[in-house]
């Protein structure tokens, strides 16, 4: 082809792609919802999106984006067809950047996972995380720049935004303008808000989220009057104490907490120190469960337990040898002097406080983001009582745009649109109309702006009720970037064109400053070309894209200066009065966040890691509880508080504090474009007033009464019905002083059984997994990897109702003791790949066999589904397909299937297999060099936060799996059945006090 | 056998082929009852054929349900004709004649119910035929550790031996249909089903040599297909399954929901034909005698296998055992189960109770519905709540499942109506032959 040929065409190409020619094309080829006949249903209209989109060729789906983007360092620099490659890019969620490897087969990014060089992930990646990939295929996503109920353009948008229109609609110094946005520590959206703010230095800019945490904000002003952002390390800590914290699974920094606190909990030998974590909570959280003593009570007594952990470390501090008042002056120390925790408690803080004081300078108070203010200071207090700042914690600024400040609230801005002060409010992300508190009735508000955008990914309740609606860009298609919780810098890089068109946030502010050309991605190396240190700015910037982090970014460590004065009023007002009525605690949702993700049939289905429920909340309470109010399981409650009432169907959670109701936000969305999501549970939302923080007393539950004044019940979704081991030998746990004595505890359940048949050849590579519970928290991040990596389909409601989900990979959860305080024990359930496989000799026709490296192999197009394999293993760890599961994927998300494993259709049987694909690929890469195998990571392995999964061949003798396979601890689950199982567990293994009657560790 | 011949031979073929040669009004009812239920099943199959087997209740860890219990209470049902036919007849019983053909019909009908349900259940119901061992140039055959390639041989054979033997035994009597029909039409079409029969004494010396041979080989069929079903679940591993008794067990248990559907079909056909004279008190009395014995039998294989699940002294054996059948979620189907298995039959150690068809009628009802329940016990009670109890599940059919199941009752009552219409019911010549035999002795003994 000739250079001017060439060139002819690419000009042409360039003319045709621009994005007003798209959106005229749009308005030929209308494929929005509004055009489209009544009648038809909602897959026929999903598909019809997708397929629309597809085949029109429409954004061109497998482009990738114009400008240059980097694959991460360590592939080849050569693009091999067939081969996978993985490029660093970074997703903010509640503010702060997580880093992320995305693979990408032929610029088709197709899965996410941590990136081993970001401190937030550390190689880990969370269930958010990985299935935004999902999102960014979710045919429901917005396509269409609308403006009042007429499709517009972004340029017709762009010009009502213009300084020189929008000047006059809000005045010149932006008194009418209000910009609402989500928390975020971004340097380039800081920096386009800061030149917003000076063209418009009177707007009003505000920042939302509904889980963002204020109280902890503010405890950092009234404590250092800055708002500093506690570091943890917990590698070096030896006794935690949590106050209705769940630091290891949902937070910012969760992934790496999670990763730390494992390290100090994985022992090789019985001999090995482990370090201990109290937990006080209400609900029951992840981190409650891993906890060796567990404490639960209502949210709104943390407060009060806090204040007399407090009190009882400053005597015990006091004591000879211990380590003495380190700086806390006395007028603060006195202040909580005579406080006494309740006479049922006091055995516990006591203990508590002792173990503490005992470990000074090596322990962690770690407050919980819903507690109010006073505990966060409490403890801050008890950290620098106990000498950790500087060994266990450090402090940094807050990487967050404004922290701390009142444009953090959005009290002030509704008033102002209630007022009428507010001429245009333009919403970035986020879904105020879905989320703000329902006192402020923010829709309402919103109604009375003569102008409102809402820009998103999604025509959600916000953007329904907006004049002006903008698509937004999925993270993984936008420039952009992000700090993580300790500050580090990554910058955003796209893996694909947009699929649907938008504007990123960047975009739309430079929008605003009358630069409607502008592109992120020359906005963003405007910005880092400053502030990269050295003089080769590409090389710099090459390398932050390749690495995933800017180097040299993390948030310096500052000296607090305590507010002693300050410290003392807070102490000493009084604290809330003793309420002993109902309570309503909120949370945030282990699976659809704060309701952003509801859409993400992967999250909806992702069973909860205590109630395993899928596909909706619902109010959780105590079996006391429940059985003062008479409610059951399934019964569907009315929650009255406040003057707002809320029916959700009750759910008995044992190990739940008494006179406490936990609910779930992010359910229950409203009317938009989501219809996956429409509908799902309830909107607990509700609910929450602006003067609580997540929590308050006063509920009133009552049983609810259908139009005909019988009960109502609801079918909730559990993927585990079952709570009690019934003494199986299945999850095995020991204390560590158990263990110490009796290191070969687990032997009867390991070894050889009597067989009357061969054992298999162990030549060359022979695979195996092994999987420590003890630093199991049940987080489910791996479920999400091993659907995500094996192409798993969901089934929806209906379908884990009857029983049907497809994970290959499931966390089975029970209980064991009292309901009032039961142990918690998470075991990750996969195929075990029984060596002698009780599946494979009752399969008529072969379909599911032993691989000569011991995988126990499912050939998918020999199986004709006679479903003895599933009836006959001990593990049910197979998954049929009962329909044509993958026949109702929209094309678009079609994309986010992984091209090395096959889509498996109706009728036939799979289940793990140890991520074949990987192995072969590994293999194969080996024989090319005529080289031994090296490493394999399965995609459960990958994504642990707390590495928990070890996996490799036995025959490989340096490897981490054969040193974890010889600790005493290890077990082969139901051993007495002789399968010998190729995965074999490391029994659990607590540490509790001595001291305390009753730990979380059996005996 | 003090039988009175109210009639010479001719009159009896004439009698015993009237119902071939006009169809009563009741019999067009209940054909056209069985035909719609029929339909529901073509419906029902249609469905779950063409959307997925997931329109069943099925789930994991229940991944066999409906579809199998229905085809092992079949082909145990199938069990009853070859039984009387054969190992009757090898033991000189020679009462059996007067029942025998409409059982060994029963048992045909009965196993083309139960040859649908292992092709239904699958879940690729269209390449059924690898479960056959035949050679492929790929070289693949089916794995034979497995049980059920087995099973579908085992089937397979038992089937066609069935339809070989009851068609045996047809041949005469199709041949006096031929000689009878009226119109040229049923003459020619009978006579192409009658090959050619003439009654010499030739074709009667092989007849005889054949039938005996026939139910020389049926008879041990009759034992091995259930054994072989039954190995579909012992040779596994699940509790409730893993048993070595499964073979007998399931053999008594066939052979007595068996005797109870012949005895539910005989009784309505008996009054219906006015035969009494031909299905006598003593029939009736042998069966309800045989369903006795097989009741006992079948409690001594409960009884062994509950003590075996205690004295085995495993946590597994005994829950599914000891707890979850009696007390389990499906505890009112267990008891149901035991109540009709188990102390219904007991009736029959009264004699008037054992000649009583309202009582013979109602106790083959129960019992029917009872070894339908044990094989719902046997299957969904072990797979709900098996080793590990993070993955037990409830199991909830759905309206396909009962829609397969009353359609396939009513398809084989639709077949067996169109053999009470074309098919001499009774097997009029060794009928025939018996009152000969007996007439002769009886005027021998006058003679003397």
């Amino acid at each position: 082809m000739t250079g001017d040929g060439r060139r002819c065409w690419r000009d042409l190409d360039e003319l045709l792609d621009t994005p007003d020619f798209r959106e005229a094309l749009g308005r030929e080829f209308p494929a929005g919802a509004a055009e489209l006949a009544d009648g038809m249903t909602r897959r026929s209209f999903v598909r019809l999106l997708g397929a629309s989109i597809a085949l029109a060729g429409v954004g061109g789906c497998f482009e990738r984006p114009r400008e240059r983007i980097l694959p991460y360092v360590s592939d080849s620099p050569e693009s091999t067809p067939g081969v996978a490659r993985h490029y660093a890019t970074a997703m903010t969620l509640g503010g702060y950047a997580t880093g992320l490897l995305v693979e990408s087969h032929v610029g088709r990014p197709t899965k996410i996972e941590g990136n081993p060089d970001h401190p937030a992930s550390l190689g880990a990646a969370g269930v958010y995380e990985q299935a935004s990939i999902l999102q960014l295929y979710d045919p429901e996503r917005a396509r269409t720049v609308r403006l009042g109920r007429a499709k517009a353009s972004w340029s017709e948008i762009a010009a009502s935004l213009s300084p020189a229109r929008l000047g006059a609609a809000v005045g010149a110094r932006g008194a009418g303008l209000g910009l609402l946005l989500e928390p975020s520590a971004s340097p380039l959206a800081a920096e386009m808000l800061g030149r917003v703010r000076e063209r418009y230095p009177a707007a009003r800019v505000h920042f939302y989220s509904p889980l963002g945490s204020r109280a902890s904000d503010r405890a950092s002003l009234t404590a250092f009057g800055r708002p500093l952002l506690p570091q943890y390390d917990f590698r070096s800590a030896d006794v935690v104490l949590a106050l209705d914290a769940d630091f290891l699974a949902g937070g910012p920094f969760s992934l790496r907490y999670a990763r730390d606190f494992a390290d100090r909990r994985r022992i090789a030998a019985p001999t090995d120190a482990m370090n201990r974590l109290y937990v006080i909570e209400p609900g029951v959280s992840v981190t409650g469960t891993t906890a060796d003593h567990r404490l639960r009570v209502r949210a709104g007594e943390v407060e009060s337990l806090a204040g007399a952990v407090f009190a009882a470390v400053m005597r015990q501090s006091n004591r000879p040898g211990m380590p003495g008042r380190q700086g806390i002056p006395d007028s603060v120390a006195s202040v909580l002097r005579g406080v006494e925790p309740p006479p049922r408690h006091r055995e516990w803080i006591d203990a508590v406080a002792r173990d503490l004081t005992a470990h000074a300078g090596r322990t962690i108070v770690i407050a919980g983001e819903r507690q109010p203010a006073r505990v966060h200071v409490l403890a801050h207090l008890l950290n620098a009582a106990l000498g950790n700042a500087g060994r266990t914690l450090r402090y940094i600024e807050s990487p967050i745009t404004e922290a701390g400040a009142s444009s953090h609230e959005l009290g002030p801005l509704v008033e102002a649109m209630r007022g009428d002060a507010v001429r245009a409010l333009i919403v970035l992300d986020g879904n105020p109309a879905y989320t703000a508190a329902a006192d402020l009735d923010f829709l309402a508000a919103l109604g009375r702006v003569p102008t409102t955008v809402y820009h998103g990914l999604y025509e959600n309740e916000t953007a329904r009720a907006c004049h002006a609606f903008l698509p937004s860009l999925h993270y993984l298609e936008s420039w952009a970037d992000g700090r993580a919780w300790d500050g580090t810098a990554s910058l955003v890089q796209p893996l694909i064109a947009p699929l649907y068109g938008g504007k990123t946030e960047a975009e739309l502010l430079a929008a605003l400053l009358g630069d409607a050309e502008a592109s992120a991605h020359e906005l963003l190396q405007d910005l880092w070309r400053g502030r990269m240190t050295g003089t080769d700015f590409a090389g710099a910037w090459d390398e932050a894209l390749q690495r995933g982090v800017v180097a040299g970014t993390a948030a310096p460590e500052t000296t607090p200066v305590w507010q002693w004065d300050a410290i003392g009023t807070v102490l000493s007002r009084s604290p809330p009065p003793a309420d002993s009525s109902l309570e309503l605690v909120l949370e945030q949702d282990p699976s659809v966040y704060d309701g952003r993700f509801a859409n993400n049939v992967w999250l909806q289905e992702l069973p909860d890691p205590l109630t395993k429920l899928t596909w909706g909340n619902a109010a959780l309470l105590s079996p006391a509880t429940a059985a003062r109010l008479r409610v059951a399981t399934g019964d569907v409650v009315a929650l009255a508080y406040r003057g707002r009432t809320l029916r959700v169907p009750a759910f008995l959670l044992p190990g739940h504090a008494d006179e406490s109701v936990t609910l779930r936000l992010g359910y229950g969305r409203g009317a938009g474009d989501e219809t996956l999501a429409e509908g799902v549970g309830a909107n607990a939302y509700r609910l929450l007033t602006s003067d609580m923080t997540m929590f308050g007393g006063g509920l009133a539950v009552s049983p609810a009464l259908g139009d005909d004044g019988t009960p109502l019940r609801d079918r909730l979704a559990s993927t585990q019905t079952h709570w009690r081991l019934e003494g199986r030998p299945v999850a095995l746990r020991a204390t560590l002083d158990a263990y110490r004595r009796n290191p070969a505890f687990t032997a009867p359940e390991r070894g050889r059984v009597l067989s009357l048949y061969e054992p298999r050849p162990a030549g060359g590579d022979q695979w195996a997994m092994v999987i420590d519970l003890a630093t199991c928290t049940g987080c489910s991040a791996c479920v999400v990897a091993c659907q995500a990596e094996n192409n798993i389909p969901v089934v929806g409601k209906q379908g884990v109702l009857d029983g049907r989900e497809m994970h290959w990979l499931r966390i089975d959860r029970y209980f064991e003791g009292s309901v009032e305080e039961p142990a918690v024990l998470m075991q990750p359930m996969l195929c075990q790949h029984c060596e002698k496989a009780p599946c494979e000799y009752v399969c008529p026709v072969s379909a599911t066999l032993h691989s000569p490296d011991g995988l126990n192999e499912m050939v998918y197009n020999r199986c004709i589904g006679t479903r003895f394999c599933s009836n006959n293993c001990p593990y049910k760890v197979r998954r049929f397909n009962w329909f044509d599961y993958n026949a109702e994927v929209a094309e678009t998300e079609r994309m986010a299937k992984n091209p090395d494993v096959t889509v498996r259709g109706r009728g036939v049987m799979e289940k793990c297999t140890f991520c074949v694909q990987r192995i072969r690929e590994a293999q194969i890469a080996a024989g090319i060099e005529g080289a031994a195998t090296g490493e394999v990571r399965t995609a459960c392995q990958q994504a642990c936060p707390t590495r928990a999964i070890t996996f490799g061949s036995l025959n490989d003798p340096g490897s981490d799996l054969v040193r974890r396979r010889a600790e005493p601890r290890r077990y082969a689950a139901l051993h007495e059945l002789g399968t010998e199982p190729r995965v074999q567990y490391l029994a659990a293994i607590t540490n509790p006090n001595p001291e305390l009657p009753r730990g979380n560790g059996g005996e | 056998m003090a039988t009175a011949v109210s009639s010479g031979p001719a009159q009896l073929t004439d009698r015993l082929l009237a119902p071939a040669w006009t169809p009563s009004r009741v019999w067009w009812v209940l054909f056209g009852i069985s035909g719609a239920g029929t339909l529901v099943l073509a419906g029902a199959v249609a469905y779950t054929v063409a959307t997925g087997i997931g329109v069943w209740g099925n789930n994991i860890p229940v991944a066999w349900a409906y579809a199998i219990i229905n085809f092992v209470w079949w082909i145990g049902i199938g069990h009853a004709g070859t039984f009387i036919s054969a190992f009757l007849l090898l033991f000189h019983q020679r009462w059996r004649s007067s029942i025998n053909r409409v059982a060994e019909a029963m048992t045909l009908f009965a196993l083309v119910n139960a040859g649908l349900f292992p092709l239904l259940h699958l879940g690729r119901p269209w390449f059924f035929y690898w479960l056959i061992p035949y050679p492929t140039r790929m070289g693949v055959w089916p794995q034979f550790k497995s049980a059920l390639p087995w099973d579908a041989a085992a089937v397979a054979t038992y089937f066609t031996v069935s339809l070989l033997f009851w068609y045996l035994g047809l041949v005469p009597d199709l041949a006096a249909a031929r000689d009878r029909a009226p119109g040229r039409t049923r003459r020619r079409v009978y006579g192409v089903f009658a090959l050619g029969w003439r009654g010499s004494g030739r074709q009667w010396h092989q007849y005889r040599v054949a039938y005996l041979i026939l139910a020389g080989l049926a008879a041990p069929l009759v034992i091995s297909v259930h054994s072989i079903v039954s190995l579909d679940f012992a040779i596994s591993q699940l509790p409730g399954w893993h048993s070595t008794i499964f073979p007998p067990y399931f053999v008594v248990g066939a052979i007595y929901s068996g005797f109870a559907m012949v005895l539910l079909l005989l009784i309505p056909i008996r009054r219906a034909f006015q035969l009494e004279d031909i299905i006598t008190e003593r029939h009736l009395d042998n069966m309800a005698k045989l369903l006795l014995a097989m009741a006992w039998m079948l409690i001594y294989s409960y009884v062994v296998e509950t003590f075996m699940a205690w004295y085995s002294g495993n946590v597994y054996e005994r829950y599914t055992y000891l707890v979850e059948r009696p007390f389990g979620p499906y505890a009112w189907i267990f008891w149901g189960m035991l109540t009709a298995n188990v102390v219904v039959p007991q009736l029959f150690w009264w004699r008037r109770l054992r000649v009583s068809p309202p009582v013979l009628f109602a106790a083959s009802l129960l019992i029917l519905a009872g070894m339908w329940t044990e094989r719902f016990i046997i299957i969904v009670t072990s797979l709900n709540r098996g080793f590990l109890p993070s993955s037990w599940h409830f199991y909830v059919p759905t309206w396909v499942d009962w829609s397969i199941l009353f359609g396939s009752v009513a398809f084989f009552f639709f077949l067996f109506f169109l053999f009470l219409r074309f098919v001499p019911m009774v097997a009029i010549s060794e009928l025939k032959q018996q009152r000969h035999e007996a007439s002769t002795a009886a005027a021998a003994v006058a003679a003397r």
